[in-house]
Formats: structure tokens, C-alpha cells, sequence
């Protein structure tokens, strides 16, 4: 709990020192950003294993009622804009309820606000699955702070949650082209929410709109193993889309990437 | 930027720890034949020291009770000009630091000195000579130099060259700029003594001193996709013998040794140094802590120095599955990388040195201190560079950090260090055992005294 706690405080201070390396006299330092980027990469895992480390203890009993119980409670809660099939719509719904608290994120400056809550609006309009990931994953951040009562409730909240995304996520999987089709939308609100740098970060923006893409499609068409090695340590897939999310402003890359790791827990 | 300009603010306290940011000390190197110390400051000043040749300036028994022999070897300030001044890029918006990154000195040829300064954008040739004669006596000029009236010249003389005030002149000769898009880290003459390279992050090119519109690009790593970007180059420095063979640290603690005959753009390496991580050290932080800040040949050019944030390490060139020598220069510092992350100390690049013979290798730490290690008994000493501490002519004692066991007086705690006073840049001289430290903005010259009843160097140092 603690390394998940020292992960999240870690990537705030790595995402406060690439936002205020724009600032700096003397133009953006590429080695340390770079740097700082790894360190981000590196927190994020812990993150991310810690987080879904846990949860997958429990994913077991939650996967029984997976299609049930939840469908029935979310129904009024459905967003409009939610035009894909009835699974995806439930995971969308969910995403929904969720967004509306956490969509201020914990970090601690104002782009990545600007960005997270554009990027909330933007989710709403979209299958949310690669939202859900990151929404969850506030949450538990919220209730710490919140009570200890708060806690309990909101961890049994996750639950079903997580559950019926991972079912919708199993059948996402296998089709790309939703996923194509919302990155579009997702990069784009970040390009364009990015204060402009220097060259070389302006740069991998632009190129992160198309590599993006191709990147997320090549890691889905290895069939999770890509992913797999992601979790461990360096790949050139996973490190291209970790440097990314370092480069960049990387609260947008951190939903990208969590429905992926959710993916590998549940199977 | 010496001790003088420091006196000169008064004797207030508060007045004299005010640092200004400009004074900032970023560089020092020794010339060829160490009588010159050359400073950089983040203000884009040079300042050149001149070490004093005086030999029988003290009575002579005075000298024999000291037991120095010889030469008092004082330096005094040479030269000071204004090497590169701020600058901005307009196409990018950005501004470009003029603070000198590197400076390097060139094989003396003639009278003249020449150096190579560098800022993160722009490198110069800069010639710094002596002039002590003038010119007197024209036809046509009276002193002033005004023209004469033709009528009054009755008789013809030859103009002589008179002695007049030393004078030093130092102008710039050439500036190679528009070479690199990235921040230039080194810059390193070769031993042909007609090129040298400079390094920044993603490229390695190769200038020919007497040409400034074009270089050799001869390494690239940048990638096609900036996104897999994964390391940059760190420091990159020729052969000391060889004038084909260069090496370059990369961020992720690897070197690599590249042979120009090999090809014309060296992005495959000859040799590739690299020591396996230790698993169970990982942290967030490894990757940082692994990044190689500098990188030295020895002087016999058969052996790499580096150092990475926690370590120094030594190299034999001719085994690349890890260093021969490894010397922890603070590991006390492993266990709070966090904080030094967070207030950014975890970035600090630390140079480090050789001796003239090799034998001792030196670099800096925090609190004012630095390390130096006797390779041949692997043993370090801890020394301080603090006005407070060490009076001219005081002997240097030796100082330990305490990490547990037997707390002797004079240890210091390693949370009451102090990581704004950071020794970052140092200067071996290459022949004799004198440094030069820059902390902060001051200067530091120590002096290895020779002592006449032992046959080594004395233990301690003398403060000049």
C-alpha cells in the first residue's frame, strides 16, 4: 500500500518537473526529461502492478456475477452518446458514474487538469473502456483521503466496476477498430490542450498522433504478449509508449495504458 | 570569480554568501603544461590563471624551512573576457544559455594560446597572446598615431620595438556555430591537433579547427521516432594518443569506443562497455543513478574513467564486460535518492579527474567535499573545499561522513549535509600534484607540498 501511495508521489513529482522544465531558461533539457520520463515509467508500473496486484485476488469472485447484478443497477445511470453494443454500453455507463469524481485528477498543476477535464468531456462522448482503467485507479486514491469507512465502500465499489469492464474488455479486444477510432479523439485533445515547446517535444506530439495508433494496434495484435513483457521490464513496444507517456504530459497515457494491464490480471 | 573578487564585496558575512548566479563557476581545465587555468562561469566569462614562476623571490632560507622546491606556483589572474553572451533562437522561441559548458585548451604551437570555449548552441576558437613591445619611431604616425605633415619628415628613421606594460590580448578567431540542434555537453581535441569533436545529446561532430561553416556528423542515435528515444550521450572525448579512436557515455551508464578508420558515421560502436545491473538494487531511481556524467581517458590512454551519480568507476579498454575498478564516491546518498529527486540534486553532474601518472583518481560530492581514490590501494579520503576551513597555506585534513559505528568528532551526519554547496568541476594539473576545485563561485587551487624527510607527497595539502 505504502509503494502504491510513493508511486503516485513520485509521478507528481516527475509530471510537476516536466511541466516546469518548459519554463526553464535555456529551452527544454532533453536528458533530463528524458530521465524523468523513466522515472515516471518505473513509478507508473509499480503503480499499476500494486494496484491491480490487488485487486485481482478478488477479481475471481467478482467475475461470477460479472454480467448480473451491475447491469441491472447502471441502466439509468447510461450516458448519452453510448452507441456501441450493449456490453461496451454497460462498461461506458460505469465509466460515466466514475469520471464525474475523479476527472479533477490528484496531480497537482493546472495543464494537466485543463487536460484531464477536457479529456473527461471528450470521454463521455466515447467507449469509455480506456477511461475506466484510469478512473478506477483514482479512486482509491480519493478514499484514503476521504475516511476509512469511505474506503471499505468504495474498494467494494471497484469491484464491479472493474469486473464488467475486464468482461467488455475480453470482447473489445478482439476488435481493434473501436479502439483506432477513439485514439483519434483522445490524441487529438491532447495535442491540442499541450502548450506548445521546443522542437523535439512538439515534435513527438505530432508523431505520438499517428504512432499512437499503430503502437497500441501492434501491442493488440500480439496478443498480450507484448503487454505481458510491458509488465516486467523493457520492451521496445511498451518503452516507446512509456517514454511517451513520460515525454508528455501523461495523464491521457495513463488511461490509455491501464486497460491493458487490466486485460492481463483478469486472464 | 577568485578569492579577490570575493574580498572585494567587504567583510559582511551576509554580503559575501550571497552567491550571484552569473558567477557560478560551470568549468576549469589546466592547459598542456598546467602554467594556465582556464574558469568558465554561467555568466559567459572566461577567466585565465597564470601560474607564477617565481624562484628565489623568498629569501632562501625561508624556503628550505618550508620545504618547498622551488617554485611558489601561485596563480594569478591572467585574463578575463567575455566568452559567449546570452542568445536566443528566434525560429524555436527559446534562449540559449550562455553559460560554458566546457572549455578546452589546444597543444601550445607558437607564443599564442588558444582555447575552445563552448555554450550549449556555439563553440570558439579564442587566442589569447602576450604583447610587451610596441612599435615606436614611425616616418609618417607621430605617437598618437596621427598622420605627419610631409613637410616636417627631414630625415628617415627605422621604427624599434620598445618594452612596454604586459599586455594580454585575447580575440576570438573562429565560431562554429549552427552545429547542433541539441545542447552540446563536450567537447574534446584530438591529438592530430587539427580537429576536434563536439557532443550533445543525440549527435557527435567533428570540426576542423580552421573551418567553421561545416562539420562531421559522426555519430547519430537520434531515432526516427523521437518516442523511442530510450538514452542520449553524456560526455564524449577523443583518444589521448589515438586520433581515430573517440569514446561517448550514454545515459544509461554504457560507453562506447568508436573507431573513425571503421566507417564514416560511427553509429555501430568498436567496443561496447557496459556492466550488467544488479537486480537487486533496482529502485525508481536506477536508471538516473546509472547515467555516466563523465567520462576521462587516462593519460596513458589505456584506461576510462567515468562517473555515474553514486559511483566512480575505472576501465580497462580491453575488457567491456564491466569496469576493473569500482570506487563508491557517496553511497550513504542510496538510500534518500527520493528526496535528492525531488529537489532535483539526483541531476547534478559530477566530473572527475585523473592524476598526471594515473594513479589516483578524483572527483567531487556535496557539503563542499570531494573524493579522491589511490587506485593502487583502492583507498578514498574525503577533503574539503570551504573558505571557513582552510586558511593559504593550511593543510587539508581529511574528513569522513558518518554512516554508523563509532561517531569520531569532526563527522559529519549525512542529513546535515549540504546539497547546495556540490563540487561539480575539477582540474588534475598534468604533470604535478596540484587541483583546481570550483565550488559554487569560488576557486580552489591545492598544492601537493613535497616534503623533504619522506620520499612521497606529504598526506596533507597546501590551501593557495
Amino acid at each position: 500500500m505504502e509503494y502504491k501511495v510513493e508511486a503516485h508521489r513520485i509521478m507528481s513529482i516527475s509530471l510537476g518537473k516536466i511541466y516546469n522544465s518548459r519554463v526553464q531558461r535555456g529551452g527544454i533539457k532533453l536528458h533530463k526529461n528524458l530521465l524523468v520520463s523513466l522515472v515516471l515509467r518505473s513509478a507508473r508500473q509499480v503503480y499499476l502492478r500494486d494496484y491491480y496486484g490487488g485487486i485481482c485476488l478478488s477479481a475471481q469472485q467478482a467475475r461470477e456475477w460479472c454480467e448480473g447484478e451491475y447491469m441491472d443497477s447502471e441502466q439509468d445511470k447510461l450516458v448519452p452518446g453510448s452507441t456501441e453494443s450493449l456490453p461496451e454500453s454497460d462498461g461506458q455507463s460505469e465509466v460515466a458514474v466514475d469520471k464525474q469524481e475523479p476527472s479533477n485528477v490528484v496531480e497537482s498543476h493546472a495543464a494537466l487538469d485543463v487536460e484531464s477535464e477536457a479529456s473527461g468531456e471528450q470521454d463521455h462522448a466515447e467507449n469509455g473502456v480506456l477511461d475506466s482503467g484510469c478512473s478506477e485507479l483514482k479512486t482509491p486514491e480519493e478514499s484514503p483521503e476521504a475516511s476509512p469507512t469511505c474506503e471499505v465502500s468504495n474498494v467494494e465499489n471497484l469491484h464491479e466496476p472493474i469486473v464488467p469492464h475486464t468482461c467488455t474488455n475480453r470482447k473489445r479486444s478482439a476488435d481493434d477498430s473501436e479502439l483506432t477510432d477513439s485514439l483519434p479523439k483522445k490524441t487529438k485533445v491532447m495535442s491540442s490542450t499541450l502548450i506548445s515547446k521546443n522542437d523535439e517535444k512538439k515534435a513527438e506530439t505530432e508523431e505520438m498522433d499517428t504512432s499512437n495508433v499503430s503502437s497500441l494496434i501492434t501491442i493488440f495484435g500480439s496478443s498480450f504478449s507484448g503487454l505481458l513483457s510491458s509488465e516486467d521490464g523493457a520492451q521496445p513496444d511498451s518503452e516507446a509508449e512509456d517514454s511517451d507517456s513520460g515525454q508528455i504530459c501523461c495523464d491521457q497515457m495513463l488511461k490509455n495504458l491501464n486497460p491493458w494491464s487490466t486485460a492481463i490480471v483478469a486472464f | 570569480m577568485g578569492e579577490d573578487t570575493e574580498s572585494s564585496k567587504g567583510n559582511h558575512s551576509f554580503l559575501r554568501d550571497y552567491v550571484t548566479e552569473a558567477d557560478v563557476i560551470s568549468t576549469v581545465e589546466f592547459n598542456h603544461t598546467g602554467d594556465l587555468l582556464a574558469t568558465g562561469d554561467k555568466g559567459g566569462r572566461v577567466v585565465v590563471f597564470q601560474r607564477e614562476t617565481v624562484v628565489g623571490h623568498k629569501p632562501k632560507g625561508e624556503l628550505d624551512q618550508v620545504g618547498e622546491t622551488g617554485e611558489s606556483g601561485e596563480y594569478n589572474v591572467y585574463s578575463t573576457f567575455q566568452s559567449h553572451e546570452p542568445d536566443f533562437d528566434y525560429l524555436k522561441s527559446l534562449e540559449i544559455e550562455e553559460k560554458i559548458n566546457k572549455i578546452r585548451w589546444l597543444p601550445q604551437q607558437n607564443a599564442a594560446h588558444f582555447l575552445l570555449s563552448t555554450n550549449d548552441k556555439t563553440i570558439k576558437l579564442w587566442k589569447v597572446s602576450e604583447r610587451d613591445k610596441q612599435p615606436e619611431g614611425y616616418n609618417l604616425k607621430d605617437e598618437e598615431g596621427r598622420v605627419k605633415d610631409i613637410s616636417t619628415v627631414t630625415s628617415l628613421q627605422v621604427p624599434v620595438l620598445r618594452p612596454t606594460d604586459l599586455m594580454v590580448e585575447v580575440r576570438p578567431r573562429r565560431v562554429f556555430s549552427n552545429g547542433h540542434t541539441y545542447h552540446v555537453n563536450s567537447i574534446s581535441v584530438n591529438s592530430d591537433g587539427e580537429t576536434y569533436l563536439s557532443a550533445d545529446d543525440l549527435r557527435i561532430n567533428m570540426w576542423h579547427l580552421g573551418i567553421t561553416d561545416r562539420s562531421f556528423n559522426i555519430v547519430d542515435i537520434k531515432p526516427a521516432n523521437m518516442e523511442e528515444l530510450t538514452e542520449v550521450i553524456t560526455a564524449a572525448e577523443f583518444h589521448p594518443h589515438h586520433c581515430h579512436l573517440f569514446v561517448y557515455s550514454s545515459s544509461k551508464g554504457s560507453l562506447r569506443l568508436c573507431d573513425m578508420r571503421a566507417s564514416a558515421l560511427c553509429d555501430r560502436h568498436t567496443k561496447l562497455f557496459e556492466e550488467p545491473e544488479d537486480p537487486g538494487s533496482r529502485s525508481f531511481f536506477s536508471e538516473i543513478v546509472s547515467s555516466v556524467s563523465d567520462v576521462k581517458f587516462s593519460h596513458n590512454g589505456r584506461y576510462l574513467l567515468t562517473r555515474d551519480y553514486l559511483t566512480a568507476k575505472v576501465w580497462d579498454l580491453h575488457m567491456e564486460k564491466g569496469p576493473v575498478e569500482t570506487y563508491q564516491v557517496h553511497d550513504y546518498l542510496r538510500t534518500k535518492l527520493c528526496s535528492l529527486y525531488e529537489n532535483d540534486c539526483i541531476f547534478d553532474k559530477f566530473e572527475c579527474v585523473w592524476n598526471s601518472s594515473d594513479s589516483v583518481i578524483m572527483t567531487g560530492a556535496y557539503n563542499s567535499f570531494f573524493r579522491m581514490f589511490d587506485r593502487e590501494t583502492g583507498r578514498g579520503v574525503t577533503l574539503e573545499a570551504w573558505r571557513e576551513t582552510s586558511k593559504p597555506r593550511a593543510v587539508l585534513r581529511t574528513r569522513r561522513i558518518y554512516t554508523g559505528g563509532k561517531r569520531r568528532r569532526g563527522d559529519v551526519g549525512v542529513d546535515s549535509l549540504d546539497f547546495t554547496k556540490k563540487i561539480l568541476h575539477m582540474a588534475w594539473h598534468p604533470e604535478e600534484n596540484i587541483i583546481a576545485i570550483a565550488s559554487t563561485n569560488n576557486l580552489y587551487i591545492f598544492q601537493d607540498r613535497v616534503s623533504p624527510d619522506t620520499q612521497g607527497p606529504d598526506l596533507g595539502s597546501d590551501t593557495i
